[in-house]
């Protein structure tokens, strides 16, 4: 097992490092530099110059990457060039909220996710299982923003149940602000729950059904179980494999989501920051939440197989 | 049993989780307490965060927003274009224009309590000189030294004179407190973010970071009519989405939109009862500008059929919905002073313009349509639906004149790094802000090319020897008579085709507030130190 978690952690780091290298180049990759956008003021050529020196943009290429790495083994993000703060202290500021909102959404999936795939499975065929994979199946076509200002307009402004925007009433305190906080979480959770369900229920739903196939459950069954201890507790233990590295998967995704339910729900999370930071091409952030949702992708992968290996002893050989 | 004690464990792990991170999130939150109904607090909506507190070196326009609030300037612009007084009473050149000299009101007083006196301008000019600080070093580029010789006296001696230089200082330069920048040292390295102390209508107090800003009135503000703001405070919300900033003004979370309702949108607001739209013109417009050092758009023929093509008013009625202003010359009617009246726009007529281009030499050998020659690349920003929209209708009205125009709209860094290159035949963008022609001039035309915007990569001594001349104009008639001069050299030599003057609209909530005093461009609108000092709550 401890060989198995340390292959596991020197793979995690290695994806990490590839992760950001990539970003690294690829942001010096497009076109302009932090200055570009700033041509249409009374941007002298010298100013620019004075700028990207400041920036320490005017360095060849590798120098910065080797001088990037060494800080960022001291844990150093580097300063933003918009915000003249250092960077970890800006994605610190933003990521509770990411973290909050994420989590939620993750949480709500799995909770609704499995007993929608185990019902569908459980009731193949019927009327029961085509309405769950037809509401699966559209809801994996869904877009995020468009569902986000859909709900918006539908829950906030016509309806007027949820507020339009923010992350909590600025002047609550105490009870008043966690109720203003999950008043506030509601429709952004809602809809990356949407997003999200589809997929994951038709994935369980399917290797639910292989499952129930399986020798095991039909001797469980000439032992006399319960069909309710057949399926939830024989059954989903194996079905939920799969679905569990989806669900490490997916939580890319619902970061990458969070990108934009976040714009569109004037949500002060890390999604929100790299939205902003990319339109100012603000490399020390862009790099700083990138990294930071990278090794939050890989921590959460590489949980994800020793969960696995918990669940299915064969893995860890 | 033991599966299922997992997942209980899991799931009150997450529980346990979510609401440490919500706690977090809770203590984070710095920002006073207030805002009750009965306070007049004015609710703004922005677009962004504020990226840089440090006025001096912001670049940012949604930070102007807050930090013009704050920090004075020497003067303002008002509802016409025009400079009109602010923390400067006046302004007169001496010594033949090679000195600037502002004479400053005496009540304008810091939140601290210390006077606003002409130290703090010399100040603030000589550290924005020193580091190079925002985009107001480059207004600065001809002063040789300021001097402050009393409390409300500041001269700037020039290398030479230059007609706007007291306009362009006057309405860019934010004013600092010399006794708190000072002990910051470096102000290139100065964040500003924290314990501010300002002199305009409100000072920030307190921020949620990603949510709001709080600004409190300035109880000693002397532009305001009663001595102060009649708004107690004002809150600036962040919605990054301009459509959910445009449900949160309906659902009365905000009281103004800070930023412009697109035009297809506004027509939303029509049947809102409490909802106005505040409309004012653009310090900037949309054009066409042709690169000097292509072979053929260097023949002035190629560059006015170009402009025979474009149907501007089809463009303003598709495009703009009728809300735009059309243009002859370079300069916008906004500047009626300036203007010259006397040039009509080209007029759109295909025909005319291929007759034009078969009279100049151009021939279609092979009966295709097109002139043989004649085939450009129209690049522009495609993130400017407008624009992009432009290019599509330019590129079939050219068609009908025989010019074969392609479409090469791309993505906005991708657009600018083009632009700064000069790798394009036909610049399709708009200008942001001009606040006075002569700097428009001087950016988009002269051979030195400071202001790095001279699209048409243009190196024509005759137009520098123009633009130099009525830059170090004094005499006021002289300077207006010259730069319409100009106005027409570029109407005749189609250097550019004008296309239009974009309307603004602002929409705020009318059955609460009122008495805003909007300005040109959406660079303030309706958000200026002297708009927010004149809001009053609607009893």
């Amino acid at each position: 097992m401890v060989r198995f978690v340390l292959s596991r952690a020197l793979k995690a780091v290695l994806t990490v490092w590839i992760a950001i290298t990539s970003t690294f180049f690829l942001l010096r990759l497009l076109p302009g530099d932090p200055t570009t956008l700033m041509v249409e003021g009374d941007m002298t050529p010298e100013m620019q110059a004075a700028l990207l020196k400041t920036y320490g943009l005017d360095r060849p290429l590798w120098e910065q990457y080797v001088s990037y790495l060494r800080e960022l083994i001291q844990g150093n993000l580097g300063i933003s060039f918009r915000q003249i703060q250092p960077v970890t202290d800006i994605i610190l500021d933003r990521l509770p909220w990411t973290l909050l909102l994420a989590g939620c959404a993750f949480v709500l999936t799995v909770a609704v996710g499995i007993p929608i795939g185990v019902t569908a499975a459980v009731n193949r065929g019927k009327w029961l299982d085509r309405a769950l994979q037809g509401f699966g199946i559209s809801a994996n076509a869904l877009f995020v923003p468009s569902v986000a200002i859909l709900l918006l307009v539908f829950f906030g402004a016509q309806l007027g149940w949820f507020p339009i925007g923010g992350a909590i009433d600025p002047d609550t305190r105490g009870t008043a602000a966690y109720l203003s906080l999950a008043h506030h979480l509601v429709l952004p959770v809602l809809s990356l729950v949407l997003v999200q369900l589809g997929p994951y229920a038709l994935t369980l739903r399917t290797n639910m059904i292989e499952v129930l196939g399986e020798d095991y459950i039909r001797a469980a069954q000439a032992r006399g179980l319960s069909a309710r201890r057949r399926v939830w507790k024989h059954g989903l233990r194996n079905a939920i494999l799969p679905a569990l590295t989806l669900m490490g998967l997916q939580l890319g995704t619902l970061v990458g989501g969070a990108v934009l339910t976040e714009t569109v729900f004037a949500y002060p999370g890390v999604g929100r920051l790299i939205y902003e930071a990319v339109g100012q091409q603000d490399y020390p952030v862009i790099q700083g939440a990138f990294i930071m949702l990278a090794v939050t992708v890989v921590f959460a992968n590489a949980l994800t197989d020793m969960l696995y290996a918990v669940l299915n002893p064969r893995i860890r050989l | 049993m033991a599966v299922k004690g997992r997942w209980r464990l899991a799931v009150a792990l997450g529980v346990v989780a979510a609401l440490g991170v919500s706690g977090c999130g809770l203590n984070e939150d710095n920002s006073s307490s207030g805002g009750t109904s009965s306070d007049a607090v004015l609710r703004i909506g922005t677009t962004t965060d504020v990226s840089n507190f440090n006025p001096l070196q912001s670049l940012s326009k949604t930070d102007s927003w807050i930090l013009n609030a704050m920090y004075p300037h020497l003067l303002r612009i008002d509802e016409n274009a025009q400079k009109a007084p602010e923390l400067a009473k006046e302004y007169r050149y001496e010594d033949d224009g090679k000195t600037a000299v502002f004479v400053l009101r005496d009540d304008f007083r810091w939140t601290d309590g210390k006077p606003v006196v002409a130290d703090d301008v010399k100040f603030s000019a000589e550290k924005i000189m020193e580091y190079k600080l925002g985009n107001v070093a480059a207004k600065l580029t001809w002063v040789e030294s300021v001097e402050a010789p009393d409390p409300t006296t500041v001269t700037f001696k020039l290398s030479q004179p230059y007609a706007p230089f007291a306009e362009g200082v006057g309405f860019w330069m934010p004013i600092v407190p010399k006794h708190v920048f000072e002990p910051a040292g470096d102000l290139s390295k100065f964040p500003n973010d924290s314990n501010w102390v300002g002199a305009g209508p409100f000072v920030l107090e307190s921020m949620t970071k990603g949510q709001r800003y709080v600004m409190k009135r300035n109880e000693h503000y002397p532009l305001a009519p009663e001595g102060k703001a009649a708004v107690s405070q004002v809150e600036y919300r962040v919605y990054p989405d301009v459509n959910t900033m445009m449900l949160a003004l309906r659902n009365g979370d905000i009281d103004l939109m800070g930023t412009p309702v697109p035009v297809s949108a506004a027509k939303t607001f029509e049947n809102d009862d409490k909802i106005k739209l505040a409309k004012v013109g653009a310090l900037g417009f949309a054009h066409l500008t042709y690169n000097m050092k292509n072979e053929h758009l260097a023949d002035q023929a190629v560059r006015q059929a170009l402009s025979m093509s474009v149907d501007t008013k089809a463009i303003i009625s598709a495009v703009l919905q009728g809300d735009g202003q059309q243009m002859a010359g370079p300069i916008s009617p906004i500047f009626s002073e300036y203007d010259n009246t006397g040039i009509e726009p080209y007029p759109f007529d295909p025909e005319g313009a291929k007759a034009k281009l078969s009279a100049a030499g151009y021939r279609d050998a092979n009966n295709d349509g097109f002139f043989d020659e004649l085939s450009f690349g129209v690049t522009c920003d495609q993130s400017n639906a407008n624009i992009t929209r432009v290019v599509q209708l330019f590129r079939e009205s050219a068609a009908q004149a025989g010019i074969k125009l392609e479409n090469e709209c791309v993505e906005r860094n991708t657009f600018l790094t083009r632009t700064r290159n000069g790798e394009y035949d036909i610049d399709a963008s708009q200008w942001g802000v001009f606040d006075n022609p002569m700097d428009q001039l001087r950016s988009t035309y002269l051979s030195s090319n400071p202001g790095g915007i001279n699209y048409n990569l243009l190196e024509s001594p005759e137009m520098d020897a123009l633009i130099n001349d009525a830059a170090s104009t004094t005499d006021p008639e002289a300077f207006k008579a010259k730069i319409k001069n100009i106005d027409r050299v570029v109407h005749e030599q189609a250097y550019l085709t004008p296309l239009y003057v974009e309307n603004f609209q602002f929409a705020y909530n009318a059955s609460k507030f009122t008495g805003f005093i909007p300005s040109p461009s959406d660079l303030l609108g309706m958000v200026t130190a002297y708009s927010l000092a004149h809001v009053t709550p609607v009893k």
